[in-house]
């Protein structure tokens, strides 16, 4: 079949969607499809702006390229599901979170005027117009698919991604929590660092780059963590994988994540996940005592299950050999057979 | 966002009073709502947006649609058929020039010549047996910046009367159910109950033949009327034409709301029929789901939007009464379809009906008819300027291509 994956790009910026979508193009053209990779650049900002790029989706024509037909769409992020095709997929990674569960708190976009008021109302309006034209519609995960019928009343198959292709392995058990994201508000790692604040042996491994970077390395300054926390910025693959591996544990708490992969590669590298009761995606993998512990969002309790775990490696490598179960079973080759059934 | 809202409110006798005091604190819960004094013709000051309920009844909404042409602003659209209303702003006011304005709008010279024979009296008031073929919808549809309606089939109405605007369909609110017994001394096995006014419109006549036709072979059945008797329609002449003896028919008249609940607990099948239809939703009908009872409905407007699963519908024809006499029988003789449909009815008051859910829906609604014309008309700015930047000319295929996007992703469009 001849495949477009489509999906918005942040120039410069590179993040789950992108790893996951450049995978998926991959491994479908690993199964003898003929797949390629489509975006078109995306800003969200003034608001109006994200009602003109989403006419610019809408106005893309993927029924066939070069004379040939495409066979399937596969859209995964908001506006690229708004394109039109005959065949669209629709593998939700998410929603445009700022005009739903995002909206009226710090990470809102939208103020109180009739204007920014409406440009909300609209893109949930979309939402329902582009969602709804699906021909199947899955969800990365139940938190997702929740947030989905809660705001538009379409019901979406759960199917989580396979992680990222990393030469995933377990070294033992290191003396560093691992934090993997992207550098930006809603990813939390400010909490990482105030727990390594509040417990003062607590060594971090902060990897990742983004907007937020400045303020946590400030931050770290003002907290004194010199030499206990480590800024690896964007680092390549062979050194994720190094880092997975000699860690003892990952922290990944954002405010209600989508999906997340960074709970499977911890898995796949057998290392438990801290995260937060109200981390959202991860919850579904990660639970208390099982493969990670799950805490309060709060520095002092952030810092005591991370130093509990480091101080107890049985329990740590118990914990990521469960999580490596759950990971090990989702694979590209379920899920593409789904996704194209 | 500060909302206000013109409409009739309890103690006004009125369907849309009580709708809109049912809705009102959940849209207060939501965003800044103030109710207009009856008979203000400005929103309060420091308004955002103004939104009219408008009905057909002249002595409750005259005083809305005068507000309307001093602010134009949302209207929520009750009925569709206004000419009760309009014929009562004009020639209730002894401005027959304006009854023949409207029809000319409407309905070219020859409206206004049959407007000329209604002032004449030559022929009988067109708003009480043409209403549907004159719906006079004009003026208020040139004065709304959008509409909120709640079927579909007004909403393709308002759409063939010309009418560009955004249009939101919002379904009526379910009402609670309050916590009372059904009505004793009102039996039957089954109980077919109908509610509302009781005159031609209701098809009553035809209710009454088929139900006649079901009594011979379920003697224990009843037919229970509930309703003030329309001026004109004389209902013991009907069953004496019908040659009915009246067995089975129990009467009751206009009910207060606390009655009218008991009555409906206590009938098995709710009959809610009507033609012509004047685009309205039924209130008894919206309370007939929240009861978890089987419909039987006219195929006509809103009703016709109802799922099989929860309604029958009966077409509006020749052998509308043999098709009444049909769906009774099936009732009668099929608890088990009754328990399924009124199951489903529950379901559906509470899926698509729900007071939070309507609520939603109207403020999204009031903020996208707040600030969505600015904001089409940013994007429409920002598409132009680049259509125009690379030769797309006004008229051509391209431009029509862009238009028809454009539209798509439109707040309202």
């Amino acid at each position: 079949m001849r495949i477009a994956v489509v999906r918005p790009q942040v120039p410069f910026a590179r993040g789950g969607v992108e790893i996951f979508t450049d995978a998926l193009v991959e491994e479908l053209r690993v199964r003898g499809h003929e797949a390629e990779s489509v975006t078109v650049p995306f800003k969200w900002y003034p608001g109006t702006r994200v009602l003109s790029q989403a006419f610019l989706w809408r106005l893309l024509d993927l029924t066939e390229a070069d004379g040939k037909r495409i066979d399937m769409v596969v859209a995964t992020k908001f506006p690229s599901y708004l394109v039109r095709h005959s065949e669209k997929r629709v593998w939700l990674v998410h929603q445009f979170r700022q005009a739903y569960e995002l909206d009226r708190t710090d990470l809102g976009q939208f103020g109180e005027s009739p204007g920014d008021r409406a440009i909300r109302r609209q893109i949930q309006g979309l939402d329902r117009v582009g969602l709804g034209e699906a021909t199947r519609l899955f969800a990365t995960s139940q938190n997702v698919a929740g947030r989905l019928e809660r705001s538009t009343g379409l019901a979406a198959e759960v199917m989580p991604h396979p992680a990222q292709q990393l030469a995933y392995r377990n070294d033992g058990h290191g003396d560093f929590v691992l934090s993997v994201n992207r550098l930006d508000r809603s990813k939390r790692v400010d909490l990482l660092l105030e727990a390594a604040a509040v417990e003062p042996t607590l060594k971090v491994v902060v990897a990742g780059d983004g907007p937020d970077r400045p303020r946590l390395v400030q931050l770290a300054s003002d907290r004194g963590l010199a030499g206990r926390v480590r800024f690896a910025g964007r680092v390549p693959a062979e050194e994720l994988a190094d880092l997975y591996a000699t860690c003892f544990a990952t922290f990944y708490a954002p405010v209600d994540e989508d999906f997340g992969m960074g709970p499977y590669e911890s898995f796949l590298s057998g290392k438990p996940v801290i995260t937060a009761t109200d981390a959202g995606g991860p919850l579904e993998v990660v639970r208390d005592g099982a493969t990670g512990r799950v805490v309060e969002p709060e520095a002092a309790a952030v810092g005591a299950a991370a130093v509990w775990l480091r101080d107890h490696p049985e329990e740590a490598g118990l914990y990521g050999s469960a999580g490596n179960a759950i990971a090990a079973g989702v694979t590209w080759d379920m899920a593409i057979a789904r996704l194209l059934s | 966002m500060k909302v206000a809202i013109f409409s009739p409110m309890p103690p006004e006798r009125s369907g849309i009073a009580d709708y809109a005091a049912l809705l009102l604190p959940a849209l207060q819960a939501r965003c800044q709502v103030v109710t207009v004094r009856r008979g203000r013709k400005t929103p309060p000051r420091g308004t955002d947006l103004s939104v009219y309920h408008i009905g057909n009844n002249p002595d409750a909404h005259g005083w809305i649609v005068e507000a309307l042409r001093r602010t134009p602003g949302l209207v929520v659209m009750h009925d569709f058929v206004l000419h009760h209303l309009v014929a009562g702003l004009t020639i209730g006011r002894r401005d027959g020039h304006g009854y023949l304005d409207a029809m000319e709008r409407e309905g070219g010279v020859v409206g206004r010549l049959l407007g000329h024979a209604v002032l004449d009296k030559r022929i009988p008031p067109l708003w009480e047996n043409r209403p549907e073929d004159f719906h006079l919808a004009g003026e208020v549809l040139g004065l709304a910046t959008g509409l909120i309606v709640h079927s579909h089939y007004v909403r393709a109405r308002a759409r063939a009367a010309g009418y560009e605007g955004p249009i939101w369909v919002v379904p009526h609110p379910a009402f609670p159910v309050p916590d009372l017994a059904p009505a004793t001394g009102v039996e039957g096995e089954p109980l077919f109950g109908s509610f509302g006014n009781v005159n031609a419109s209701k098809r009553i006549p035809q209710l009454l033949e088929a139900f006649a036709r079901v009594r011979q072979r379920h003697e224990a059945s009843a037919l229970l009327l509930v309703g003030a008797t329309s001026p004109g329609f004389d209902l013991d002449r009907r069953l004496q034409r019908l040659g009915l003896d009246g067995a089975g028919l129990v009467r009751e008249g206009y009910v207060d709301e606390r009655r009218l609940w008991e009555l409906m607990l206590a009938a098995d099948v709710h009959v809610n029929l009507r033609s012509p239809t004047m685009g309205e939703t039924s209130g008894t009908a919206i309370r007939a789901l929240s009861l978890g009872r089987p419909l039987i409905v006219s195929d006509v407007g809103w009703f016709s939007e109802l799922p099989d699963e929860v309604a029958l519908r009966i077409p509006v024809d020749g052998d509308e009464a043999a098709t009444i006499a049909a769906a009774l029988e099936l009732l009668a003789t099929r608890p088990d379809v009754r328990r399924a449909m009124g199951e489903a009815a529950r379901d559906l008051a509470r899926r698509d009906h729900d007071l939070d859910r309507v609520a939603d829906l109207y403020v999204s609604a009031f903020e996208l008819a707040s600030g969505g014309a600015a904001v089409g008309d940013a994007v429409l700015a920002a598409v132009s300027e680049a259509a125009a930047a690379v030769g797309i000319a006004p008229g051509s295929l391209e431009a029509n291509e862009l238009a028809a996007r454009l539209a798509e992703v439109e707040p309202g469009g």
